[in-house]
């Protein structure tokens, strides 16, 4: 899965510019309350048909640590090697 | 504002009110990212109760002669701040299933106190006959989710925001304990 299409479904459920969300900020300055955080965590595993815990979002705090959870997440298992 | 009502009454009556408008917004929020079906059902019945109720407590407040205070936080904002956000649909309903369970306690304890005006009580009677359905669907839907989720995480998560729970409530208990004291004395002297 491509890391911008993450991106870009976040930023329009946060109705915020792309350009106004580098990597590095931190969910907590962008997103204005707690309620909207969960309603964008659970918003963004409903579009992209993934299932996580609380304990898999320990420690993510930046939007590029969660895009980066999201796109290893979405990476389709390493296929064997034909021989 | 009328002699009957005091301050401390007038806030934990507004509190209750911010506390179900918060539980609307959210519910109400999260429904509209739903895919249709059971779930979703339910928990737009769900925040169109709290919403109700809300407004149960905003003409109970105007009965006694008072005008709802504005307040910053609900009961819920803390819950998040002691046990973390919950981040799936199963999460969601563990913390709310351990919340509602709270919030009927609470009312039931404020409906014990003797002496309490008519319309709190009337207004505690009606709001505590949708919360028993709201710990009920949300109980039966966790038990649907055991499935997909596992008995053992469901119940494990369940036990977590209980902990919170407690956690919070001492500490709201703590804050408020000055204001209830208060609140339950006047009641009682009016009898």
């Amino acid at each position: 899965m491509d890391r911008s299409a993450i991106k870009a479904r976040m930023c329009r459920l946060l109705k915020l510019p792309e350009a106004r969300v580098p990597d590095d900020a931190r969910l907590t300055d962008i997103v204005p309350d707690s309620f909207m955080l969960v309603e964008t965590f659970i918003e963004l595993q409903e579009e992209f048909s993934l299932r996580l815990t609380q304990q898999d979002l320990m420690g993510v705090q930046t939007v590029g640590e969660l895009l980066q959870l999201f796109q290893d997440r979405l990476r389709p298992a390493a296929q064997p090697v034909a021989r | 504002m009328s002699q009957a009502m005091s301050d401390n009454e007038l806030w934990v009556l507004s509190f209750y009110r911010t506390s179900e408008i918060s539980g609307s917004l959210f519910f109400g929020r999260l429904a509209r990212s739903m895919r249709p079906g059971p779930l979703q059902r339910d928990m737009t019945k769900h925040f169109a109760d709290e919403s109700q109720h809300a407004w149960y407590w905003t003409r109970c407040i105007e009965t006694m002669g008072g005008r709802a205070h504005k307040m910053a936080d609900a009961y819920q904002d803390q819950y998040f701040e002691a046990a973390g956000m919950p981040v799936n649909y199963m999460e969601v309903l563990a913390i709310t299933h351990v919340f509602e369970r709270r919030v009927i306690n609470q009312y039931a304890q404020h409906l014990s106190v003797p002496g309490g005006h008519p319309a709190v009580k009337q207004t505690l009677k009606t709001i505590m006959k949708d919360e028993k359905w709201h710990i009920q669907w949300v109980r039966d839907a966790l038990l649907e989710m055991e499935g997909e989720y596992g008995k053992d995480h469901v119940r494990a998560t369940l036990e977590r925001f209980q902990k919170a729970d407690q956690e919070v409530y001492r500490k709201t208990m703590k804050e408020q304990e000055e204001r209830a004291n208060d609140l339950f004395r006047r009641q009682a002297e009016r009898l």
